[in-house]
């Protein structure tokens, strides 16, 4: 049992921590820890492998349009080239390089020791990993994607993209989709449940608010991807006919849900870059951030009405006017978050005393480039000059300053900044100063003329193009710029190369920076906190110069925690802690699962449907026993800390468990919501009667009522155990297991009854798609159920003890909330009409 | 222009021919557009053009003015703050600490202030290109084909007044025309810079939009959307003339081809109605496909295959016998001719003015 009273530098304990979190060596502890940092630190290296690979593809094509006329490649060639490129850039290195920051710097920020669910982010890096292994698969098999990374149908439908190249993006896309959300969940739990006391909302780091806000985005945005990624592939391999238009299905649903993810996908992968900016630019300039509250605010507020622009990708697409002008409106007002920022910086370096180090250097270039791919944005926002704009390389000069600009610029700002955190050594300013001036002159002869040139009506994603256009010498300096550009990312490799061994040792905070990771050694040790820290404001560091308040942080003495792992579990505004959990040890299963993962993609991609079913298979069996009840980590009784009696081994009420569960259900929410959107989008564009057959209502009312029942039953159930009663447990879940078998049945006698097909319109693969995903979750919900039962009838739970029970009933209410959507949806709007 | 044009090879050689895309028919850039709606696009893109130069100036400036205002001040972080973090020993960072929201409440309302004008141009101008200033008397037909434009004229007034052709748009200078705009396969987008901006053309829906001319010139259209390998290469030719001369365009396109009279180009119109004419219609023979572009009055097109070359006699014989060496992925596959049989379809298809 803990004993967690208050202890001066307690050197004892420390070597019990190092004991408790140390990973072992060798290839055992390679592929078995879970230690955030290390997982921080894989993500940053594998995502700029990425960015390499993806400049490296950059480059062989602006080695192709260096000038007019030129065939180095095939058009077949180009088109692979710039697809992979846009996917590497977009999907593997400009989310995946902002998760490693954050999985590196949240628990150290925080003052944790540990993100919420440590096994889940070794998840969500590995089937990271293993999506990007899946898509350079396609490379040797001469098979890369080729259809963009935007993927419009129908080119990318079967029809006229018969190879494997638009599976290997479609796989890859839910690969990256399980991993992307994941990770989300294990940020939001984290943010909500694991920061040190103290820690409150309003001394958040504006990388936590950023990666925070990127994370709930992604919880909504990513199943709009998902869903269309889904319809897709479905379309392809099965018949289905969501994208036919032919068959009452219509091309533009691929745009629509696409670009309700892909516009909040921007701010996702810009959000927590400019949240490097905002952290680290203030240590420069040796002054806090002026208007933290301002940022913090314009950080959510541009993801929320990030949702609200995605019809700005489809100006030409022949809408409306009053939907254009709605949408263009909405796309200017985007702005104004976006210029609070930047007066926020500028008034920060105004009233600073900065200072110039490279990555100081990389800021400012920053701004530059931050404003003037937010101008460029604005002018095709503005509707009938988009008209010109759109698919000109004016659009490519304006993502490119947003991307490079905005992510690029801050990583490598990130990375000198912090490297000394992640090595214990300083990178070199001299080769930094070159490092810098070679990308910020390279980026600007790369993308500055690319305006110019879109200007003169030269069109995107053309393999070639016409001399005497007036687009010749544009094109040669972008390429000699691109060259440029990219010695600027070699020094940047060599730099970072050589100074892990070559670099200045650093100290713990070579910066005299303000937060709390520059408080703990540099590398810091595997627990990161030798006692957990107490926050009194938002600079920790800083608090003897400034006039912050009287609360004083308390980062030498406080409550160790050194029986095992463990660390405070917090309540989710105030950050009072709650509980002590006991975190998991290190574990193959994320490994195991996300090649499992894996397995399944390959056996889809070459129709293998044993290699898919041994996948499955392999995925459940890795789930089951990462799942599988933890002594360990069980309910162990309280302990007596300074902060009152806290249960062990537990993360308290709505703790830990709850919230992963709550966040899993709103991102499955929000995939049926898309699936639905779909199904009255379609019927809203469908010329013919929709639907083609109106199904029965008698039967699905029976199964609606059935599965209100089992809620019922289960809420009845979930009380019971509250109050003790294990008998109301095992009789409530047991009739609710045998109503959802019902149900199953029910539904089965109702496909049999319907005589509709999937592949012959699309209102029939809307019905079987819809109503199959349901099928399964309510599947997924029944063995959860039965999990549980098992338990029960063990004796498992009590009063005390019903977390597992809660975010089952949880699951299962929410599975039967998407029921009556479906069923008003599919089975009572049809009768309105 | 002909900069471009560069003599294609002998004609039988393969697929790695090098070949020079035609850009020999006139300008892309759309910010001196000659059309009504481009007109008004053009307006605003300068001014929006003029405003974002001003504020990207106004932000660098304000980065070095920062920096130049703290020259002098020492430059590296005090030590005796990083050894001892929190220690008051720092004095210089002792002093006041301005709040700085000015900067933000003022940045704020000018930002504010100046995207409202930018929304209430962009309002304007939605209004002025949305819709043509009277209806038109004409109609086109665009369909979008994987990698070609078919045009098909018409007068809803004057049944008679239809015609087909290809790769080439004509507009008649101060007459709006309204435009149908039709898929045959994928996504594409219809997009003649000088004139007007972007629509996109779908399979499942006829998107509509309208053109007008407002100065005779040539210019060049393209497909603006990804829609396959080819995408680079599925350019247009836009002409805009008086409307007196466009009344003769129009009726010279409506008129059959003549019967040749040289006894090549008779043979050639034998072996082209055998060969071709599946896929390719000449009106008043018996060719009468309609797969790929009618050719009535193919010699009279400044370009073949969709803006890829000169319509030259040796382009169009290196054209024939290998269409996808030259245009990979092209539909018209390579047509196995002999010398003969290839001079002759060449001769008649230099008749079909």
């Amino acid at each position: 049992m803990a004993v967690t009273a208050p202890v001066e530098r307690p050197s004892a304990s420390v070597a019990r921590l190092q004991e408790s979190w140390e990973t072992p060596r060798g290839w055992r502890g390679t592929l078995s820890t879970v230690d955030h940092k290390t997982i921080g630190l894989r993500y940053l290296v594998t995502a700029i492998f990425f960015l390499v690979v993806g400049g490296v593809e950059a480059l062989i094509m602006r080695t192709q349009l260096a000038v007019g006329n030129e065939h180095l490649l095939s058009a077949g060639a180009y088109n692979q080239l710039f697809s992979m490129h846009g996917v590497t850039m977009i999907f593997l290195y400009a989310a995946p390089v902002l998760s490693g920051f954050s999985n590196y710097l949240w628990p150290l920020m925080l003052g944790s020791r540990d993100m919420a669910y440590p096994r889940l982010n070794a998840l969500s890096y590995w089937t990271y990993l293993v999506s990007g292994i899946f898509l350079y698969t396609s490379l040797p098999l001469g098979a890369m994607p080729n259809a963009g990374w935007f993927d419009y149908v129908p080119y990318a439908a079967r029809e006229y993209n018969p190879g494997l190249n638009v599976d290997f993006y479609a796989l890859t896309l839910l690969l990256l989709a399980v991993s992307t959300t994941v990770g989300s969940v294990n940020f939001i739990t984290t943010l909500f449940k694991t920061r040190a006391p103290g820690m409150s909302l309003n001394r958040l780091p504006i990388i936590v608010w950023g990666t925070l806000t990127a994370s709930v985005s992604n919880v909504f945005a990513l199943p709009a991807l998902s869903a269309a990624v889904v319809m897709l592939f479905l379309d392809r391999r099965f018949g289905t006919r969501f994208y036919d238009a032919s068959a009452g299905g219509h091309p533009l649903l691929w745009q629509h849900l696409f670009w309700m993810f892909g516009h909040p996908w921007v701010y996702i992968v810009v959000l927590p870059a400019m949240g490097i900016v905002s952290d680290a630019l203030p240590t420069f300039c040796r002054r806090p951030l002026v208007g933290y509250t301002f940022v913090a605010v314009a950080t959510v507020s541009t993801a929320m009405l990030g949702f609200g622009v995605w019809l700005h990708h489809m100006f030409a697409t022949g809408l409306p006017p009053l939907a254009l002008a709605f949408f263009g409106a909405a796309s200017i007002l985007i702005t104004i978050p976006s210029a609070v920022a930047v007066f926020s910086w500028l008034a920060t370096l105004w009233y600073g005393r900065p200072w110039y180090p490279a990555a100081m250097k990389f800021m400012l270039g920053f701004i530059a480039l931050f404003v003037i791919g937010g101008v460029s944005g604005v002018m095709t926002a503005a509707v009938p000059f988009d008209w010109q704009l759109t698919d000109t390389y004016f659009v490519v000069a304006h993502l490119h300053y947003v991307l490079v600009g905005i992510n690029v610029f801050p990583v490598m700002a990130g990375v000198y900044y912090w490297y000394p955190k992640f090595t214990g050594r300083l990178m070199d300013e001299r080769l930094g100063s070159w490092n810098f001036w070679t990308m910020f002159v390279g980026v600007n002869l790369l993308f500055f003329p690319m305006h110019v040139v879109g200007l003169l009506g030269m069109p995107r994603r053309v393999y070639t193009y016409p001399t005497g256009l007036g687009w010749d010498a544009y094109n040669l300096v972008e390429t000699a710029g691109a060259f440029l550009f990219a010695a600027g990312v070699l020094l940047f490799l060599v730099n970072a190369w050589r100074s892990r061994v070559h670099g200045r040792p650093a100290g713990a905070n070579p910066w005299d920076a303000p937060t709390l990771e520059w408080s703990v050694p540099s590398p810091p040790p595997a627990y990161n906190f030798a006692v957990l820290p107490t926050i009194g404001s938002r600079h920790p560091l800083w608090e003897g110069r400034l006039d912050e308040g009287v609360v004083r942080s308390r980062l030498d003495r406080g409550p160790v925690l050194d029986d095992g792992r463990e660390t405070f579990a917090t309540t989710p505004l105030d950050a009072e802690p709650a509980a002590v959990m006991r975190m998991p040890e290190d574990s193959y299963a994320p490994l195991t699962l996300a090649v499992s993962l894996g397995v399944i993609a390959y056996g889809l991609l070459f129709s293998l449907w044993w290699l898919a079913a041994l996948g499955a298979v392999a995925t459940a069996a890795c789930a089951i026993a990462w799942l599988w009840p933890d002594a360990a980590t069980a309910f162990a009784g309280t302990t007596r800390t300074e902060f009152g009696d806290l249960p062990v081994g537990a993360s308290g009420r709505r703790g830990v468990g709850w919230w992963g569960m709550a966040c899993t259900v709103a991102t499955e929410g929000a995939f049926f919501a898309y699936l639905l959107f779909g199904y009255f989008y379609l019927a809203s564009m469908s010329g013919n009667p929709w639907p083609t057959r109106v199904p029965g209502f008698g039967l699905p009312l029976v199964n609606t009522l059935i599965l209100l029942a089992s809620s019922a039953v289960v809420l009845w159930a979930e009380r019971g155990i509250r109050a003790g009663s294990t008998t109301r447990l095992r009789v409530g879940f047991a009739v609710a297991i045998a109503l959802g078998v019902l149900f199953l049945s029910l539904q089965g006698v109702e496909y049999g009854r319907e005589a509709l097909s999937p592949t012959h319109d699309a209102y029939g693969s809307l019905f079987y798609t819809i109503t199959g995903f349901h099928g399964a979750h309510v599947f997924v919900g029944l063995v959860m159920l039965a999990v549980v039962l098992v338990r029960a009838l063990r004796g498992h739970f009590g009063a005390r003890r019903h977390e597992a029970v809660s975010n089952v009933a949880l699951y299962w209410h929410f599975v039967d909330v998407v029921w009556l959507a479906v069923f008003t949806s599919l089975y009572v709007t049809p009768h309105l009409r | 222009m002909s900069a471009g044009r560069r003599r294609v090879g002998r004609l039988t050689t393969g697929a790695l021919l090098s070949t020079a895309l035609a850009a020999c028919n006139g300008t892309t850039s759309y910010l001196d557009a000659t059309g009504s709606a481009g007109r008004a696009e053009g307006t605003l893109g300068w001014w929006l053009t003029v405003v974002a130069s001003v504020v990207v100036l106004f932000v660098c400036v304000a980065v070095l003015a920062g920096v130049a205002r703290h020259r002098g001040e020492r430059n590296a972080p005090t030590r005796d703050a990083a050894d001892e973090p929190g220690d008051e020993g720092a004095g210089a960072h002792r002093r006041e600490v301005r709040s700085g929201l000015g900067w933000i409440y003022v940045g704020l309302a000018v930002t504010v202030v100046v995207l409202l004008v930018t929304f209430a141009g962009t309002m304007v101008t939605l209004n002025a290109a949305s819709h043509p200033p009277r209806t038109p008397a004409l109609t086109m037909d665009v369909i979008g084909h994987q990698w070609w434009w078919e045009v098909r004229y018409g007068d809803p007034a004057h049944p008679d007044f239809a015609f087909t052709t290809a790769n080439e748009v004509h507009l008649p200078v101060g007459e709006p025309v309204r435009v149908r705009l039709h898929s045959a396969d994928v996504i594409h987008s219809f997009w003649l810079p000088q004139i007007a901006g972007k629509t996109d053309v779908i399979p499942g829906q006829v998107n509509e939009t309208w053109l007008e001319a407002r100065q005779p010139g040539t210019s060049r259209g393209m497909c603006a959307e990804y829609c396959g390998l080819q995408h680079a290469v599925m350019a247009l030719a836009v002409t805009a003339e008086s409307p007196a001369e466009f009344a003769r365009w129009a009726q010279s396109r409506r008129a059959p081809a003549a019967a040749p009279t040289a006894p090549e180009a008779q043979a050639g119109q034998v072996v082209f109605a055998r060969t071709c004419g599946v896929c390719h219609a000449v009106a008043g023979t018996n060719a009468l496909g309609r797969l790929g572009p009618d050719l009535t009055h193919l010699a009279s097109r400044p370009t073949i295959g969709a803006g890829m070359l000169a319509n030259t006699p040796t382009n169009l014989a290196s054209w024939i016998t290998n269409a996808p060496g030259l245009k990979e992925g092209a539909r018209m596959p390579a047509i196995p001719l002999d010398g003969d049989q290839l001079r002759a379809v060449v001769a008649y298809l230099r008749t079909l003015r």
